[in-house]
């Protein structure tokens, strides 16, 4: 590999060797450097490489050439399509290309190319180039239909300028490239009318309206016309319509390929899909006979003038030579068998071969009339459609030369074996173009060896030697040449059968999607059997177990498994598959054409120009290149024809595939009108259950209502039974009650009766002891008749005095007894108003009452209020008591400084009263008054001790003076003293104040309260007494004793009438009378009375104040007491 | 006190949210316009809340039995408490006790002494002896609150005879009783204490006896003074246990009982009133909040 890389394009040479394995390997190379390499270079190299030396190789590298290349490539053919020599290779190059429908195809409109081959197609004078450009152009034409647009014109001037060639350049070239050029331009015309009609039609006016032009119109043009019918464009479309590019975008190749066809008449051009196959009826026999009339198809036209012309200009001509065409014409016509499959042209061409026909045997009936065996077939054909004429048409014509001769017949069944193989049987065909190879080369021989022979002897020779040569090949076949008339006879039969069933099929609806189905079946199954025969052993029962299954889907399936079968087959027999056919053909062409150079040059001259010249023909040369372009433009008409083939196949595949879904739709169909039909019997029987069910339901229902009915009555009947007996039962009640009402009155009747009875008894006991009473009454009353009758004598004896003393008495009591009641009413109405009186007085009692306790409440709380104001001035006064105590012993001992000073200085008052004087500051001069009184304390002591003594004796008389006088005795607090003393007693006083009714009361309602408080307060002032009087005795004792003993050395003037010094008996006194007191108070006083006696006897002369108040008001309270008790007592 | 309807009804959630004595001016003047003054209601308010200083006089007055509980006689029995005191000052003036220099709690004493007839000769004078100089203390403590002389001769009087009156059984028992809530407290303090020995020598004197008199500013020692004028004396142990632990740092510090009673003798009179507050917490802590007896 690495030594190819330097260079690729020193490979290209290597591309023409024999060996496959390295061509492959030089292709990979090739293949590889150019989808990595995006250079010209290479491209370009094979192109020049084609162009130098029309290799095979390379024209098939570079018709596959990728994407990125394409620009390259037609670049470059732009470029030699300038060039005059290379302008013909090109073409043929760009023809392949074109045909192998690359995708960047459609790019081409945009190149300079397309206007290059326009301009090419326009300018140029060669026949030869004008001809494969035009077939260039018509294949190009529909890859391409939106760039009509641009050069519509173009193509129109084209068709014109090559339509008038002939008339233009009589003579200028031969007959056969005009032949040729003819076919081409023909092909343009319905390739133009069927892609443009509205502007190709007008164009057409345009251009044939012109004078110089009707010549030409008259000549080719309306040839043409008649051979296409009105375009349904024309009507509908437009100009500017059927340029609109989105009219294109719905086609694809084939389609408009298909279109064109469509519209044109012509059986071999037109298409045979989509209705108009109906037409042919009438109109394809007349076709038929047209052949035979060389006039009116261009392709018979064609045929037949060039068959003529051909055959007759070839007279002359070598043998050799002859055969050769024929051998290509052969080959050709095959190609036209297999593209079209019709062997009505293929027939015609043989007959056209037949220099025997061609020499005024061109006429059917002269034929028909030679074999009345195969003017039926021949008749048959004519009733039938084409595809009947494929089998019998050719076989007709056979016989029309040879008839009986089974060589002819095998030969067709041959050249058929050869159409049928070529799809599927690649190696067959090979084989047969090496067998016709060597028949080439034998007739070569045999030409060389017989000199001058009769075409008809020469054609005959030669399908005599193809029928040898097959009969070796027929040979190795089962079912070999034996049994081949059978084959000519059965063959045309079935495809009779099959044509007649087709046509029945057309003619019986007629409907276009299924015809084609139709068609193409019947197409295939009208050669199947060929095939069948071929490559099986065929047998009858075979055959007719075949059309047994003639029905489209079976035979669908049927060719499938075969075609699948002998695709196998063939793989057994040839190992490998290398090229196609076709491809095949071509070089079989091209070699020929080899050979026959190789050949030719083997010849020696004289020889060559004797040959000539015998045959008075032209320059050899000339001859020379005319045959080879004419090999040219054949192998051009041979790819183009093979390129409509393709786009055949191609919408075969696609309406096969319609069918298949046709039939899958078809067969869903059937599968659902058999569940329709499944589901209507359901229906059906439920239909039939429900009626049953119904009908069971209304059955049910009336034996429900007779039920119901039969119940209904019979409640009814109870009913009435029941409001009887409701009525009875009502009756009979109402005579209950009546009958009770009577019972009820019988019963009263009967206690009425008893009553009576009793009442009489009691009557009748009464009247018993009234009778008794009256007995005894009459007893009485006799009695009392004679008592009265006594009395009334006794009356009579006493006088009647008495009567006025009883009634005047009777009277009086009467009197009395009025008063009485009077008075009694009138004691009734004062205890009532006295009773009235107590009640009031008795609420008025319970106001008071309440009254009086709002008035106890009130009274208590200002009992609480005196209460604690007496206490503050009762601390008051035991503050003014302490001051006056310790102004006394302040006194005290004053004086006993005094006295002490006194016996030393001499016994004068005076003196002490002036040192007292001198001592005490002046404003204590109303002290010192005080201090002269004081000589009267003793006194008042003494009589404090007496009116204790008084007191005990119960007279309370001298207490107010003794307690005025202690007071006025002090006279310092004398401005204090009398308040407290006033207003003690008026605040003790205020209990037994209350004197009154209501006083009284309270003091009852309270008395046991107050008791108790006194009680309370008497132990505690008691309590506090005590405790001050001990605490006085602990404290101020200590000192007394040694003063006392100074004191007591003077007891005697205490009792000494005089007023003694003052100091030392008021001294002793207090002291002393403690001590004299105890044993005399116990024994007159109460006990409780007995504390605080002692307690101010304990107390001293200095106590003795402090104790005589409480004692004093101890005393006032235990009065208040006294008289209280005094009182209720 | 809840009850009344003249109280504002948010008083008892200014209480629970920590608000104290928002209300109690307003309740207590609701107490005092009641005639006769219900004395037990007053107490109990006086040991619940402290006492406004507006009305703590009055208040004091009132439940020392200065004033009565009638408010009509308020004035007359004012008069008497005023003309007493005048006479004994007079007495003591004329019996030469005192003079215009004698300094006013001397006069105090000499008056009470005279009331209670323990007045000394003037000759005799001495030096004031211990339960002198309580009284003295407590006078001169109580001449800072109180402005008339008068009422604070009574209220002078008053409490010291209350306190005798009330709590004389029960002063002894309170260093027990401290050492008891001590225990509880704070035992370490109580044992540094034991273990040094200042637990005996504490002064127990100044803090039950003159009632913190002397030892407390009188801001902080009237709120103690209102305690026990309205009847416990359960709060002097408080006080004295929060003095113990606010200086326990301190107090843990010292080691010789010399310095303990000398520190607690003259203690730092800067936060007396945190003391104080704590202590009365403690006090309603353990003793409980005293309810209104209705």
């Amino acid at each position: 590999m690495a030594r190819e890389q330097p260079n690729v394009g020193d490979l290209l040479p290597l591309l023409e060797t024999s060996d496959l394995h390295q061509l492959e390997e030089i292709r990979g190379v090739i293949n590889e450097h150019l989808s990595t390499e995006r250079g010209s270079m290479l491209l370009n190299g094979l192109v020049d490489y084609f162009l130098e030396t029309n290799s095979a190789q390379a024209m098939h590298i570079l018709s596959s050439v990728r994407e990125p290349h394409d620009k390259h490539l037609l670049d470059k053919m732009n470029e030699c399509m300038t060039k005059q020599a290379c302008r013909l290779p090109t073409l043929t190059l760009l023809g392949h290309v074109i045909r192998k429908q690359p995708s960047w195809i459609h790019k081409i409109a945009r190149y300079p190319l397309l206007l290059s081959l326009l301009k090419c197609l326009k300018t140029d004078t060669d026949v030869v180039v004008l001809i494969t450009g035009v077939l260039v152009l018509i294949t190009l034409l529909p890859m391409i239909p939106q760039a009509g647009k641009q050069h519509l014109w173009e193509y129109f001037d084209i068709f014109g300028r090559l339509a008038s060639w002939n008339l233009k350049n009589p003579g200028h070239i031969s007959e056969v490239y005009l032949i040729h050029l003819h076919a081409s331009v023909y092909s343009l015309f319905h390739r133009l009318y069927g892609m443009y009609p509205c502007n190709f039609v007008s164009y057409l006016r345009s251009h044939y309206s012109m004078k110089e032009n009707m010549e030409t119109f008259e000549e080719v043009v309306k040839p043409m016309l008649e051979h296409v019918r009105i375009h349904p464009e024309l009507v509908t479309g437009t100009k500017d319509h059927e340029l609109d590019p989105t009219r294109w975008k719905k086609y694809e190749i084939h389609d408009i390929v298909i279109e064109c066809a469509k519209v044109s008449l012509d059986p071999k051009e037109a298409s045979c899909e989509e209705g108009y196959a109906t037409m042919p009826e009438n109109f394809y026999p007349q076709i038929h006979l047209r052949p035979q009339d060389c006039t009116s198809s261009p392709y018979t036209d064609l045929h037949s003038s060039y068959g003529q012309k051909t055959l007759h200009t070839y007279q002359g001509c070598s043998i050799i030579e002859k055969k050769i065409l024929i051998m290509i014409v052969l080959v050709n016509t095959e190609i036209m068998i297999i593209q079209y499959h019709d062997s009505l042209s293929f027939g015609t061409m043989l007959q056209l071969l037949n220099p025997s026909s061609l020499c005024g045997m061109a006429t059917p009936p002269s034929s028909r009339g030679m074999s009345p065996n195969l003017e039926l077939s021949h008749s048959a054909s004519h009733l039938s459609s084409r595809f009947h004429c494929t089998s019998g048409q050719p076989l007709h014509c056979y016989n029309i030369f040879q008839p009986g001769c089974r060589c002819t017949v095998v030969q067709h069944t041959f050249r058929f074996k050869i159409h049928h193989n070529c799809p599927y049987v690649v190696s067959a065909a090979a084989a047969i173009t090496e067998e016709l190879l060597k028949i080439t080369e034998e007739q070569l021989e045999l030409s060389g060896l017989r000199g001058f022979d009769s075409p008809f002897y020469h054609t005959t020779e030669t399908l005599t030697g193809c029928q040898a040569q097959d009969k070796t090949l027929s040979n190795t076949q089962p079912g070999g040449p034996v049994r081949d008339p059978h084959h000519v006879v059965s063959t045309p039969d079935k495809g009779e059968t099959t044509a007649s069933t087709s046509d029945r099929g057309v003619a019986g609806d007629g409907r276009s999607s299924a015809l084609g189905l139709e068609q193409s079946w019947s197409f295939q199954s009208g050669f199947t059997p060929i095939d069948h025969h071929l490559h099986r052993s065929p047998s009858a029962p075979d055959d007719e177990s075949f059309f047994d299954l003639a029905l489209p889907r079976a035979a669908s399936l049927f060719v499938g498994q075969k075609t699948s079968e002998a695709v196998h087959k063939d793989g057994e027999e040839e190992g490998v598959a290398s090229a196609s056919p076709l491809e095949v053909l071509d070089r079989l062409v091209q070699q020929g054409s080899d050979t026959h150079d190789k050949v030719l040059k083997r010849l020696p001259l004289p020889s060559k120009s004797a040959d000539w010249t015998h045959f008075g023909g032209s320059a050899p040369l000339d001859e020379l290149h005319t045959l080879r372009s004419q090999l040219l433009l054949m192998h051009n008409q041979l790819l183009y024809e093979r390129y409509k083939r393709e786009q055949h196949a191609v919408r075969n595949r696609r309406l096969l595939r319609r069918i298949i879904n046709a039939t899958a739709l078809e067969e869903q169909n059937n599968a659902m009108k058999d569940q329709l039909n499944l589901q209507s019997v359901d229906i059906v029987s439920l239909r039939e259950s429900l009626q049953v069910e119904q009908q069971r339901y209304r059955q049910l229902w009336d034996d429900r209502e007779t039920v119901v009915t039969r119940l209904h009555s019979q409640i009814r009947q109870l009913q009435q039974g029941r409001d009887d007996y409701y009525t009875k039962n009502q009756e009979l009640q109402k005579r209950m009650d009546e009958l009770e009402a009577e019972l009820q009155r019988a019963n009263n009747k009967v206690c009425h009766t008893g009553h009576l009875l009793n009442q009489m008894a009691i009557k009748l006991s009464n009247s018993e002891s009234t009778q008794q009473q009256m007995s005894f009454l009459n007893k009485q009353l006799l009695l009392l008749g004679e008592a009265h009758k006594l009395s009334t004598q006794e009356l009579h004896h006493t006088g009647a005095d008495n009567a006025k003393e009883a009634q005047m008495l009777k009277l009086s009591y009467g009197k009395e007894v009025e008063m009485l009641r009077q008075s009694l009413l009138v004691q009734g109405q004062k205890l009532e108003a006295a009773q009235q009186r107590v009640a009031e007085l008795e609420t008025h009692l319970s106001k008071k009452e309440h009254l009086i306790a709002e008035q106890k409440k009130f009274l208590e709380d200002v009992k609480c209020q005196a209460k604690a104001e007496l206490q503050a001035s009762d601390s008051r006064y035991q503050a003014q008591r302490r001051i006056t105590q310790l102004l006394q012993t302040e006194l005290l001992q004053l004086y006993s400084r005094v006295e002490m000073e006194a016996p030393a200085n001499g016994q004068s008052q005076l003196h002490t009263d002036v040192e007292v004087d001198s001592r005490l500051p002046p404003h204590d001069s109303p002290r010192g008054n005080g201090s002269t009184l004081s000589p009267r304390q003793p006194k008042g002591s003494n009589s404090s001790k007496k009116t204790t003594a008084n007191s005990i004796n119960g007279s309370q008389d001298l207490a107010p003076p003794l307690l005025v006088e202690p007071s006025l005795s002090c006279p310092y607090g004398n401005s204090l003293a009398p308040l407290p003393a006033s207003d003690a007693p008026l605040t003790v006083g205020s209990y037994p104040s209350a004197k009154s009714f209501l006083g009284m009361r309270a003091r009852e309602l309270f008395r046991n309260k107050s008791e108790s408080q006194c009680d309370e307060d008497q132990p505690q002032t008691r309590l506090a007494g005590l405790a001050h009087g001990l605490k006085t005795e602990l404290c101020v004792e200590p000192p007394y004793p040694g003063y006392i003993g100074i004191v007591c050395p003077a007891p005697s003037p205490v009792s000494t009438p005089l007023p003694a010094p003052a100091p030392a008996p008021a001294h002793a006194t207090p002291l002393t009378v403690p001590t004299k007191e105890p044993p005399s108070e116990p024994k007159q006083r109460a006990s409780s009375q007995e504390s605080p006696r002692r307690k101010a006897g304990s107390g001293g002369g200095r106590g003795q104040a402090s104790s005589g108040r409480p004692r004093q008001q101890q005393q006032l309270k235990i009065m208040d007491y006294n008289e209280t008790h005094h009182e209720h007592s | 006190m809840a009850d009344d309807p003249q109280r504002n009804f948010r008083s008892a959630y200014y209480e629970k949210v920590g608000f104290r004595g928002v209300e109690e001016k307003k309740s207590l003047e609701i107490l005092l316009k009641d005639n006769p003054l219900d004395l037990e209601k007053l107490s109990t308010f006086s040991q619940r809340f402290p006492l406004p200083s507006m009305y703590r006089i009055h208040v004091w007055k009132v439940l020392l039995g200065v004033l009565p509980p009638h408010s009509d006689s308020h004035a007359l029995v004012a008069g008497y408490r005023k003309e007493q005191y005048q006479d004994i000052l007079e007495a003591l003036e004329v019996m030469r006790y005192t003079n215009a220099s004698t300094p006013s709690t001397h006069v105090y004493l000499r008056m009470f002494q005279l009331e209670n007839q323990v007045l000394p000769r003037c000759s005799e004078t001495s030096t004031p002896d211990e339960e002198n100089e309580d009284f003295l203390s407590i006078s001169r403590a109580m001449e800072e609150i109180v402005d008339d002389p008068v009422d604070c001769y009574w209220l002078i009087k008053s409490f010291v005879n209350q306190f005798h009156t009330k709590f004389g059984d029960s002063v002894p028992h309170l260093p027990k009783s401290l050492e008891h809530y001590l225990s509880q407290e704070e035992p370490r303090l109580l044992n540094h204490l034991k273990s040094c020995g200042a637990l005996a020598q504490l002064p127990y004197s100044i803090w039950f006896r003159r009632c913190f008199a002397g030892c407390l500013p009188e801001s902080s020692l009237q709120r103690v003074w209102d305690k026990v004028i309205s009847g416990s004396c359960k709060i002097l142990v408080f006080v004295a246990l929060e003095i113990l632990l606010s200086y326990k740092i301190m107090l843990m510090g010292i080691t010789r009982p010399g310095g303990v009673v000398r520190f607690l003798c003259n203690i730092p009179q800067e936060n007396t009133d945190a003391i104080v507050t704590k202590a009365i917490d403690s006090w309603h802590k353990y003793c409980g909040t005293p309810m209104h007896a209705v």
